[in-house]
């Protein structure tokens, strides 16, 4: 998944940040009466009323197989539900529209038993043809961006009214999480018997919300599923999806009680935030690892000393704390600790100028070079790194060029390789590590074909381990060899891992139970309001 | 005259708007980055973006696209945004009226703001009450959009909640409501330079040989101002209105933004962004013709109040 585009958002806020900051600050400090009154935790539920959540940007599609965009993902989960989720911290994973399965003992037959009593909302019952139909989508078209979550799929099967059998081309080990995929929820068959393009308008899932309407560019109202599963849920009326792009209206619309929810406020006023009255800023796990990639197609990358130079040259610290003014940590591996196959002993390169001059006068380029790191126009984070990595590599000998291009053009010369030095990041989208490791660690024409994450790298025994723990099933087995892997990529990186960022979010203490998953998603149909 | 002048304008829109069309669809192409690669995201294999670049004709060369759009133009469809993949007309026609109602109301408030001040500034004319006036009429010229609209939020929004903190409200009084204080934004923008060109008039109109000659008849103080002085000083003022107009409608997305407005200055930014070219098109070709009905209407009221003036 990829955060979208707030360029406009980005420049407006790095100029607007500190004045207004400032100024909301002398507004909030009039009604703040000392200690923060949050509404105790285990209040009785209160049942109705809308919740405003304000965001940077829209949604682009209500179809969870046409997404990859944050904004449109989490929105669509609120209203399809897949088989299995993951758990609110990331690590397991629980039943949604199935119960249980079971596997046959070659690994490639699985037996999904579905949840009873599910009704979509327009009260159709929800059936095993509703989720094949649904799965099959996802690889339906080629320009599908999820086509690869079900490339091992072979067949799916309806023995039953509430069984799905699906058989795999090979012992596919990710395919429970892969089945909560939200561009796998469930759907009516053969769209409820519309169109397509009809049925898109005012689509139907078995989630907690339905759609309302929803002004495209603007703001997409749900309101609760009345036919929804789980007994007295949702408690909330309904949730608002509105765009704000700019960093200070949201925050001051928190303010004002016009929205309850801030996504994503601007890493400078989340300080200020923590001790606003009323308002509760939290920063939840995520799987955001921010890196410095290098392209291998470069010869002065294809040299791993070169490569452990420029990692071991970098002031993470530094960086965490002139980018999210100190909220992030410092990253070890390219897995953040969300995630469970994440090795906290992994010796990811970490600041030492010394070894960063040793590894340098081991390599074949002693003297140092020139390169050029590629930095989006608007995107005052990364011009921000850009800076301190072109003043860190300096000592080196290694000097860095900042190439300044806008948003599309960054991504476009990213996703075709065409850089030498890039700033990219991850997060997952299903809690296996196997979409990660096959985008950004797999090279050659791996599984997803990025060629690890578009730096070309290409290490046979990292991608033998990874097509290997695919076909493991004991979660033991695969935990070794995906800490194989992460101790492999920290003596030969692809990728500086420079640090790792949670979620923040700013919302009104009027808001219960909210909490954001690792993978980035929420679940409203637990939010609740106090009057 | 008149008439025939204004439908003479009329028919040349036409080749002016579809020239600006021709204009910013090649510019946009000529700029790196591609919408496939932007809408499928990091999972854009290259099968994905042939797919999708297939499937919406971009695969085709440039000036086939253009004559496409051109042909769907001629049909009455701008076509479908490559993101939203649904009308454009549509989307656009949704957010025209925001846009409308922040340029006609920030001209009006302008408007509102500037003639009492300006009459007050010449007829006091080097007063402290004209070097105050003309004092606060600099300082708003020197403050961004941005900040203002910022601080109007602050000020009446939250300190004294009078007005919706951004948004664009429900209903038409819930609308008024809310177009208030991005109006005023415009509005304090604006009207500086609108005062100013008044001042300057109406000093020249009030020290004229015939408003002299009408003071000597012993016309009141009011209606000399009123019919001789703001009829004469408004042909500038009108100009400048006119003008300040004009480069609005590219600039209201600031204003957009800051007030989370939907109009079509955040969607053209955005589709700037992604490379979603049929929504590019589609609001270049409607600016177009904002601008060139503003001018339109600058010029005829323009000879309406001057009968000198031939068009």
């Amino acid at each position: 998944m990829r955060f979208n585009r707030s360029t406009f958002a980005l420049v407006s806020a790095a100029i607007l940040t500190l004045t207004t900051t400032a100024m909301a600050g002398a507004v909030g400090s009039g009604h703040a009466t000392g200690a923060k009154a949050k509404v105790a935790a285990h209040a009785a539920i209160q049942r109705g009323g809308t919740l405003v959540f304000d965001r940077g940007a829209d949604i682009i599609s209500l179809d969870p197989t046409q997404v990859s965009d944050n904004e449109s993902i989490w929105a669509d989960e609120c209203i399809f539900e897949p088989l299995y989720q993951a758990t609110s911290n990331g690590k397991a994973l629980i039943p949604d529209m199935a119960t249980s399965y079971t596997v046959s003992s070659n690994h490639l037959v699985w037996t999904f038993n579905l949840r009873h009593g599910v009704d979509f909302s327009n009260g159709q019952e929800m059936t095993s043809a509703d989720v094949k139909f649904s799965v099959m989508r996802v690889a339906a078209k080629a320009s599908n961006p999820w086509t690869f979550i079900n490339a091992d799929i072979k067949s799916i099967t309806t023995p039953s009214k509430f069984q799905v059998v699906i058989t795999t081309k090979t012992p596919w080990a990710p395919l429970q999480a892969d089945m909560a995929l939200f561009a796998n929820g469930v759907i009516p068959n053969n769209y409820a018997g519309e169109t397509a393009a009809v049925f898109w308008q005012h689509p139907i899932g078995t989630g907690p919300f339905m759609v309302k309407t929803w002004q495209k560019g603007n703001e997409l109202e749900l309101v609760k599923n009345p036919h929804y599963w789980q007994p007295g849920k949702p408690y909330l009326n309904g949730v608002n999806f509105v765009s704000v792009p700019d960093d200070n209206t949201r925050l001051l619309q928190l303010e004002s009680g016009s929205a309850q929810i801030d996504e994503f406020p601007a890493w400078s006023q989340v300080s200020e935030l923590s001790s606003k009255a009323g308002i509760t800023m939290s920063l939840f796990p995520s799987s955001w690892t921010q890196f410095l990639g290098f392209n291998e197609q470069i010869k002065y990358y294809k040299d791993v000393h070169v490569r452990l130079a420029i990692s071991d040259a970098i002031d993470r610290a530094a960086i965490v704390k002139a980018v999210l003014y100190g909220h992030g940590t410092v990253a070890n591996s390219q897995v953040t600790p969300a995630l469970w196959d994440y090795d906290k002993s992994t010796p990811g390169a970490q600041y030492n100028l010394t070894k960063a001059k040793k590894e340098m006068a081991e390599s074949a380029y002693p003297n140092g070079f020139s390169t050029k790191l590629l930095v989006g126009s608007g995107n005052q984070n990364e011009l921000t790194m850009g800076q301190i990595v072109q003043s860190e590599l300096a000592p080196l000998g290694i000097k860095v060029t900042l190439q300044e291009v806008n948003g599309a053009q960054e991504t476009t010369l990213q996703d075709g390789s065409q850089f030498q030095m890039s700033f990219l990041y991850d997060t997952t989208d299903i809690i296996d590590p196997d979409e990660l490791m096959t985008f950004a660690a797999a090279g050659g024409s791996g599984a997803q074909g990025t060629h690890a994450e578009f730096t070309n790298y290409d290490n046979p025994q990292v991608n033998k381990l990874i097509t290997e723990a695919e076909h493991i099933f004991p979660i033991a087995s695969r935990k070794k060899i995906y800490d194989q892997v992460q101790l492999i990529l920290a003596q030969d990186p692809p990728m500086a891992y420079l640090f790792y960022q949670p979620f923040a979010y700013a919302y009104s203490n009027k808001v219960h139970n909210f909490n954001v998953y690792p993978t980035g998603n929420y679940h409203f149909e637990n939010v609740w309001l106090s009057k | 005259m008149l008439l025939r002048y204004v439908g003479r304008r009329l028919l040349l829109m036409f080749p002016v708007a579809i020239g600006v069309t021709l204009l910013v669809f090649f510019s946009i192409h000529m700029v790196p980055g591609s919408p496939a690669y932007t809408f499928l995201g990091p999972h854009a294999t290259k099968t994905a973006v042939a797919a999708f670049n297939q499937e919406w004709g971009l695969n085709r060369p440039v000036p086939v696209q253009y004559w496409f759009f051109l042909d769907r133009l001629f049909h009455g469809d701008l076509g479908e945004s490559l993101f939203y993949q649904s009308s454009v007309a549509q989307l656009v026609l949704t957010r025209l009226p925001v846009t409308l109602s922040l340029l006609v109301g920030g001209a009006l408030l302008s408007v509102v703001i500037a003639i009492p001040l300006a009459a007050i500034s010449a007829v006091k004319s080097g007063t402290i009450i004209d070097q105050i006036i003309r004092f606060a009429s600099t300082a708003g010229l020197g403050m961004p959009s941005f900040w203002i609209g910022t601080t109007l939020i602050i000020i009446f929004g939250l300190v004294f909640p009078l007005f919706p903190v951004g948004g664009y409200g429900t209903g038409f009084w819930g609308h008024v409501d809310a177009m208030f204080l991005p109006c005023l934004t415009i509005a304090i923008s604006i009207s500086p330079q609108l005062l100013r060109s008044l001042r300057t008039s109406l000093i020249d109109v009030l020290g004229s040989d015939y408003v002299a000659f009408a003071r000597a008849k012993g016309t009141n103080a009011r209606t000399i101002l009123l019919k001789y002085g703001f009829r004469n000083a408004a042909i500038a003022a009108v100009s400048v209105l006119g003008i300040n107009i004009g480069f609005l409608v590219g600039g209201t997305v600031v204003i957009e933004n800051v007030f989370a407005l939907p109009g079509l200055g955040q969607l053209m930014i955005t589709s700037i962004l992604d490379r979603d070219f049929p929504i590019v098109q589609g609001i270049t070709l409607i600016f177009s013709v904002v601008v060139i009905l503003t001018y339109l209407a600058t010029d005829v009221t323009y000879a309406l109040l001057d009968p000198r003036v031939r068009l």
